[in-house]
């Protein structure tokens, strides 16, 4: 083309400096027919213009039904013609996280998906979401999402498209796909099993590589090596009498633990017959940790040596017949080396499952080694609780390589292009497999990904991935139930799924509708509907009813458990860490998961539940485990391991095994985004592929530096006058008793404070219709804190950062306030196991309210339905309310929090619900807004408000439903029922506020014999008269 | 110097001497010795250099708190130290503060002129321009700490298309009305009390815009029978008005405190106990700034040291009520059985904010314990050093009652600590440059002592008659007609 620029003259005429050196993107431009590719991108749009755009495309979306057949949405296209703006819809979708699928319910408000609420059809949900996936609203609308596709040429950035993608690609994948290689999560998705045998069979040279940091691979190896097959494990809590858990955090780290969750909290309804006893040995303290009767902490590596003692106590003191083809594994588990504390955890472990035989569990983590989910499984069966609480499924796992092949073959010239679907593999890979210099290696790199994260920056193709909520997919609940999931917005940001792309390898550009629908097709599904039928209701259910995989029970392997009793041997040998050897073990993040939400400023700002440390992970270790190594809360440390170290800080907290030191992962992102760079260190860089869960000996240094983590509760160490005056409310704050006692005494919690007659100062107001109460079971509380996300979502509560939390100005309308306990008398010095209490608590909604009485422009009033209501628009923000508040539940807008937002962001809010200004109080309405909806449903149909028809979203995704809400005027109600409940007490009833909201008792469950009773305050003498309130 | 040194004897008026009272003007002075005096620092064409000085860094400061108050408004309250337990910080100390200084004004010249407590004229000008001053700092700082400051006026009764009025059961509404009352009430009670003087001033003035400035100022005094009658029947009822408010303001502000239901603020004892600090640190301020203005002006033979010793005599009593509700609190909260005030108590005295408290008990309780003797009494300096350390301890007072009540109430888990920012200190010292620009404006261009009533306790004023002590003495027999009248015509004349 160089003559067209040279005149006679031998000038060169040009008009710009790309067009003179001729760059790529000057040459990519030439080429197309339209050079702007930003023409047909998604401007930073207005509620208002975006909604235009999208009422616009639903229009010319008709228009295309014409001549190609349209992607339907059912739900959507029955509502159609009747659809009424402003009024929400719901639409059944799921999410895939850790191999298993998830259902949601997402809220959908003209065409905006505003926020996820679990899916009440879904085996693993039953109506509610944890605390990560309620943030996926917000991750969707993350304005730090990946727009286009990028090609990096040269250490240079080019946006492209995906029709300049997809020559490119067919030529990288070249004709047989020799030399190419796919890395992709693990899944459970039958559409992406179809389509990576379709990949497979188009290109059969090519290769295929899984790798995810979190999955359960241990629990599969640990099956096959049980059974020859790789099974799933489906506790089934509901039939659990007695709950044994090694270092098994079920509640919260689990893929089925929204279900755990509910089956276990049913089981604490107390009766001497049917609450269970829930026994935990683990090296942190975890959420589970803190719901256990009786817990004891235990390194990672010596779990294994104690599931040994128990089944030798089984065998050896209980006589309990073990399968024929364990003797081997069985001959290497003794009850030596424990110490004391074990060895009586351990003996009282045996009796109780012995005492309950069927109707126990034993639970491995996934942190686990196969052998010792292989032990788990002989035991459970040896004890009869197989099929009872506890069964296995078979979901057919398929295949493939890991990682560490994949690096192999990059380092031995193998691969030639590499395709990665997901994941972020330069993050989360092994620090000694060395993924992020073989990378390079291969000639082309494609990875599609949400973000333009530390992967997509080493690629040389980037591709922005659709969002969950925009995609066609499918997957397997934990029980193999199948579950859908349809898109809730067309992608916002010109995303593809991880189907599309390999539809588009193999040439065929399926769009992810007619992937997931022919899967389901094919997969005979139907039954004696018709497909079309049959389709229709499992998208509006989101889950094929009965789907589940039926049970199996293979017989066990005595190879397998052979290779089994190897292993056991030499866990079992693994000496207890000390000061000079300490573990380091790697926890998943109770927020941020894998470190991929680490963008989710909901997540980051989401106080972890035992720490409430927010933006940050720390390195936990108990109080005299600190001691002895010389380190203090606060101090900064550099861990180190294999010359690979990174700095943490030390967060001392009672509970976790001596020398076991916890780390989450998932922080210290470098490519997430605006909100999660920088924000911790990364755990990923001390973790190696042969132990992927814990470091042996790490160092841990002091750098002589401090550093403040900004939780949101004071630390564990504090002055001595706080910490006294500490032990003495808390006992009657969370109100706790044995279940002995409590069954010996039901008005045991009534007893426990001590206050003069309340006599009201005024006549108080009489309530016709409806006053509304709340109660909270903190015997169901797990301290899972999916609540806080729930009403961040629904009430539109901002996001603050770090230095504004570490200045104590979270804006969180629900808390979850933790406090540990010791047995009175204990030695402060000494003291290095508590037990854990969590009070979930919110404005109570006093009758009496302190706030609205020293007002004064009378910007918080009670309501004719007795709740205490903020007036937005009246508040002048003087904070007297706040000062006034003896919950301390009023959050005060220090700054505009919500200037800066993108208009992208905007749209998730909740139209429904005021978005706060500068300068303005605010906390909990009780979800006002859905009262005032159901009620002015009522009234137009004419018909009372319905027990239970109104559900605050704390309540809604609580998974222990220990949250109840309803109408204290009526008598049928549960709310009024749970009044009468003598587990029920209002905290602060003293100071005559006449709270709403109403406090279950805890009551923990010790074996008959361990007096680790879970008293509160003394009792005062029956002969003394203790206040009697109204409320 | 030595001879001036050698004279300075004559202006020790605080020996008691059983025979007669000593005098409350030194000096041998006349009324127009008096009137020259005071008159002559309006009048004095040359402003003093070290005026300059003061005025100059009072206005630098006062451009520190337009700065920060404009930073605040448009950024928001956030960048104050403010945060979740701890809803009022410095803002409200600081209010506090200004409004017990500004009480010592009102005190001297309205409960001291119905005790007939003569030796107040001397320094009532002065205190009472001091309480408005500090009423105006004050005053703003409620203004401009509610977060939407561009509404504030709603907490005023003001009739609206809303129908929404003030929620009148909040003490915050109560302190609306009692502290714009007293600032009301005082205002005029100091304005009214100085046009005498205007008008002396106005008499002498040369410079027709000094003549016109101060004629309006003046109000149109003649000094006819007929005003002064009138003057004194008003200034007596203004007196009376302004005595209950002297109490109510700051019970009023207690309220705010006390009618709440945090451990610490919620006691019975506070309105007594913030009245008696707030004349505590009235008093502490008035002597802070007399003693470098009697310095400098040269004064001390109006203001007399003896003037100072009954200031100092005041600031030991009201320092020992303080220092007796302090205790009181203690003994309350151990003798009440409520845990949670026990340990609000326990944790002021011991806890995080213990500094704070042992600065409030050394400055407060132990500092005026010095005023037992009189040595230390009469020695300037020291009185001064001492007043300072009084000021700064009732500030601490207020921050220990507002912070650390606020910081650890009843949930252990929403306990906090406060600290303030640059911002919040800066407002702070900012508001003293309001206060010393005010006040030096008044130095310079007002009377800063009330001449008419000075001359009417001068022994002049009685016909000749004996000293001082016909008014303290049993008996003032010869009360014929208004005594400062005579005074003021023998001036005028």
């Amino acid at each position: 083309m160089s003559p067209l620029n040279t005149t006679e003259s031998g000038h060169k005429y040009w008009r710009s400096l790309d067009e003179l050196v001729r760059t790529p993107e000057f040459e990519e431009a030439v080429k197309r027919e339209f050079p702007d590719d930003e023409w047909d991108r998604l401007p930073p749009a207005s509620r208002r213009s975006f909604l235009k755009v999208m009422g616009a495309s639903m229009a010319f979306a008709g228009l295309t039904g014409c001549r190609w057949p349209a992607e339907e949405i059912v739900p959507f296209a029955h509502r159609s013609a009747d659809r009424v703006p402003g009024v929400p819809q719901y639409f059944a979708t799921a999410i895939e996280l850790a191999g298993s699928a998830l259902g949601m319910v997402v809220t959908s408000f003209d065409g905006r998906p505003i926020k996820a609420e679990g899916n009440p059809e879904h085996p693993d949900s039953l109506g509610a979401l944890t605390a990560t996936t309620q943030a996926l609203i917000l991750e969707m609308y993350d304005p730090d999402r990946s727009r286009h596709s990028v090609q990096r040429l040269g250490g240079q950035d080019f946006s492209r498209t995906w029709a300049d993608f997809d020559p490119e690609f067919g030529s990288m994948l070249g004709a047989d796909g020799a030399g190419v290689a796919v890395l992709a999560a693990p899944s459970s998705s039958p559409s992406r099993k179809k389509m990576r045998q379709a990949f497979e069979t188009r290109f059969p040279e090519s290769s295929w590589f899984e790798w995810a940091p979190v999955t359960d691979r241990n629990e599969g190896a640990g099956m096959s090596m049980a059974f020859e097959t790789s099974l799933r494990v489906v506790p089934k809590l509901d039939h659990a009498q007695v709950i044994v858990a090694f270092d098994a955090d079920f509640l919260n780290d689990h893929p089925a633990s929204l279900r755990l969750t509910r089956q276990f909290a049913a089981g604490r309804k107390p009766s001497a017959e049917t609450m269970n006893r829930l026994w935990v040995a683990e090296p942190g303290m975890t959420g589970t940790g803190a719901m256990a009767d009786q817990r004891v902490a235990v390194s990672l590596g010596r779990v294994a040596a104690l599931l040994g003692a128990v089944a030798a106590a089984l065998v050896n003191d209980h006589h309990v017949e073990m399968p024929g083809a364990a003797n081997g594994l069985i001959a290497q588990c003794s009850a030596d080396g424990l110490v004391e504390a074990e060895a009586a955890w351990v003996q009282q472990v045996a009796a109780d499952l012995i005492a309950h035989r069927g109707d126990g569990t034993l639970m491995v983590g996934r942190r686990q080694p196969p052998a010792v989910h292989a032990l788990a499984a002989v035991l459970n069966n040896a004890l009869g609780n197989v099929n009872r609480s506890v069964t296995y499924v078979d979901v057919g796992a398929q295949a493939a390589e890991g990682i560490e092949e994949l690096v192999e073959a990059l380092n031995g010239g193998q691969v030639e292009t590499l395709l990665i679907l997901g994941g972020n593999p330069v993050y989360d890979a092994p620090a000694d497999v060395g993924f992020h210099e073989a990378l390079s290696k291969a000639k082309h790199t494609i990875h599609l990904s949400l973000y333009r994260d530390e992967t997509s920056q080493l690629c040389e193709w980037h591709l922005p991935e659709a969002h969950a909520l925009e995609s066609w997919g499918d997957g397997l609940a934990w029980d193999g139930t199948w579950t859908l999931a349809q898109p809730l917005i067309a992608p916002l940001f010109d995303g593809h799924t991880a189907i599309e792309v390999l539809s588009r390898a193999i040439g065929e550009k399926a769009v992810g509708y007619d992937i997931v629908r022919s899967t389901f097709a094919d997969a005979g599904l139907a039954g004696s509907k018709s497909l079309n039928d049959a389709w229709r209701s499992a998208l509006h259910n989101g889950v094929v009813p009965g789907s589940a995989l039926s049970s199996a029970q293979p017989p066990f392997s005595s190879e397998g458990l052979a290779t089994a009793a190897a292993a056991l041997t030499a866990l079992a040998a693994r000496p207890a860490p000390t000061a000079g050897r300490p573990e380091l073990v790697f926890a998943v993040d109770p927020k941020v998961f894998d470190g991929r939400f680490a963008n989710n400023g909901w997540l980051q700002e989401l106080p972890e539940a035992l720490t409430t440390i927010t933006w940050d992970n720390a390195l936990l270790m108990s109080p005299l485990t600190a001691r002895d190594m010389n380190l203090k809360d606060g101090d900064l440390v550099t861990v180190e391991a294999s010359s690979r170290f990174i700095d943490l800080p030390v967060y001392v907290l009672p509970g976790p095994a001596s020398f076991s030191l916890t780390v989450w992962l998932g922080y210290g992102r470098e490519g997430a985004g605006q909100v999660g760079n920088g924000v911790g260190a990364s755990a990923y860089r001390l973790r190696t592929v042969g132990n992927l869960w814990s470091v042996d000996g790490p160092t841990v240094t002091s750098t002589g530096r401090r550093y403040a983590l900004a939780t949101t509760q004071d630390h564990w160490a504090i002055d001595l006058i706080g910490f006294e005056s500490r032990q003495l409310r808390v006992g009657q704050l969370i109100r706790e008793a044995s279940l002995d006692r409590y069954l010996e005494d039901p008005e045991t919690f009534r007893h426990m404070d001590h206050h003069p007659p309340l006599v009201s100062l005024w006549k108080e107001k009489v309530y016709e219709g409806e006053q509304w109460g709340m109660a909270i079971d903190l015997n169901a509380c797990t301290g899972c804190n999916a609540c806080i996300v729930a009403c961040q979502a629904e009430n539109n509560v901002p996001v603050v950062g770090r230095d504004q939390v570490l200045n104590q100005r979270e804006m969180h309308w629900i808390r979850l306030d933790r406090y540990f306990k010791t047995p009175e008398g204990a030695d402060l010095d000494e003291i290095d196991d508590a037990q854990v209490a969590f009070q979930p608590m919110t404005c109570v909604q006093c009758e009496m309210a302190p706030c609205e009485q020293v007002c004064p422009v009378a910007a918080t009033q009670h309501t004719e339905d007795g709740l205490n209501a903020m007036v937005y628009n009246r508040c002048v923000g003087t904070r007297y309310c706040a000062n006034n508040c003896p919950l301390k539940v009023r959050r005060f807008n220090f700054f505009n929090y919500h200037k800066d937002l993108e208009e992208v962001s905007k749209m998730q809010f909740n139209p429904e619900v005021t978005v706060r200004s500068r300068g303005v109080m605010e906390k909990c309405s009780f979800c006002i807004q859905r009262i005032q909806q159901v009620r002015i449903t009522s009234g137009n149909e004419n018909c009372p408000i319905t027990d239970g028809e109104i559900t605050p979203a704390c309540a809604q995704t609580c998974p222990a439903q220990a949250i109840h809400f309803g109408n204290l005027n009526d008598p049928e109600s549960v709310i009024s029922a749970s009044r009468e409940n003598p587990r029920s007490y209002a905290t602060l009833a003293e100071l005559n506020i006449k709270p709403r909201v109403h406090y279950m008792a805890r009551l923990r469950n010790p074996a008959g014999n361990s007096e680790q009773d879970a008293g509160g305050p003394p009792e005062h003498g029956h002969d003394v008269p203790h206040g009697k309130e109204s409320a | 110097m030595t001879t001036r040194t050698a004279d300075l004897s004559y202006l020790n008026n605080t020996t008691d001497d059983p025979v007669g009272r000593p005098p409350l003007v030194l000096g041998g002075r006349t009324f127009g010795d008096v009137t020259n005096t005071v008159c002559g620092i309006v009048e004095n064409p040359r402003t003093p250099p070290l005026w300059y000085v003061f005025f100059g860094l009072s206005l630098s400061l006062l451009g520190v708190l337009g700065a920060m108050i404009a930073y605040l408004i448009f950024t928001g309250i956030g960048v104050w130290g403010l945060q979740s337990p701890v809803g009022w910080g410095w803002a409200i100390v600081n209010f506090v503060f200004w409004v017990g200084i500004g009480h010592a004004g009102t005190l001297i010249s309205a409960i001291l002129f119905l005790l007939r407590q003569k030796w107040r004229t001397s320094i009532n000008r002065f205190a009472e321009a001091m309480t408005i001053f500090a009423v105006a700092c004050a005053g703003i700082f409620p203004a401009i700490h509610v977060g939407r400051v561009w509404v504030v006026y709603w907490l005023f009764p003001i009739p609206n298309q809303m129908s929404m009025w003030p929620n009148f059961r909040s003490p915050l509404l109560w302190d609306v009305f009692a502290v714009s009352t007293y600032a009301t009430v005082s205002l005029l009670f100091w304005y009214m009390g100085m046009i005498p003087d205007l008008a002396t001033i106005r008499d002498r003035a040369k410079h027709p815009v000094r003549k016109i400035a101060y004629g309006i100022l003046a109000l149109g005094w003649r000094s006819s029978n007929r005003h002064w009658h009138r003057f004194e029947s008003a200034y007596l009822l203004l007196a009376a008005l302004a005595t209950p408010l002297v109490l109510s303001v700051h019970s009023v502000v207690s309220f705010d405190f006390a009618v709440s239901i945090i451990p610490g603020w919620h006691t019975t004892i506070f309105p007594p106990y913030f009245v008696a600090g707030a004349i505590f640190s009235g008093f502490a301020m008035v002597v802070t700034l007399i003693i470098p203005t009697r310095a400098i002006f040269k004064l001390e033979e109006i203001i007399t040291l003896r003037h100072l010793e009954n200031m100092a005599k005041i600031m030991l009593a009201t320092g020992m009520m303080v220092g007796l509700a302090y205790s009181t609190e203690f003994f309350m909260a151990w003798y009440s059985g409520n845990a949670y005030e026990g340990f609000t108590f326990l944790n002021r005295g011991f806890g995080p904010y213990a500094w704070a408290y042992w600065i409030m008990v050394s400055c407060n309780v132990i500092v005026p314990q010095l005023f037992w003797v009189k040595k230390f009494r009469t020695n300037v300096v020291l009185l001064w050093i001492a007043s300072i350390l009084i000021n700064v301890g009732m500030w601490f007072e207020r921050f220990v009652i507002v912070v650390s009540s606020l910081s650890r109430d009843f949930l252990p888990s929403s306990w906090g600590y406060y600290s303030p920012t640059f911002v919040d200190v800066l407002t702070f010292v900012g508001s003293f440059g309001l206060f010393f620009t005010l006040f030096l404006l008044f130095l310079r261009f007002g009377p800063m002592i009330g001449m008419a009533e000075v001359k009417g306790v001068m022994p002049e004023a009685h016909h000749g008659r004996g000293a001082h002590g016909d008014y303290h003495g049993d008996v003032p027999t010869d009360r014929d007609g208004m005594i400062p009248v005579k005074a003021k015509r023998e001036v005028v004349q």
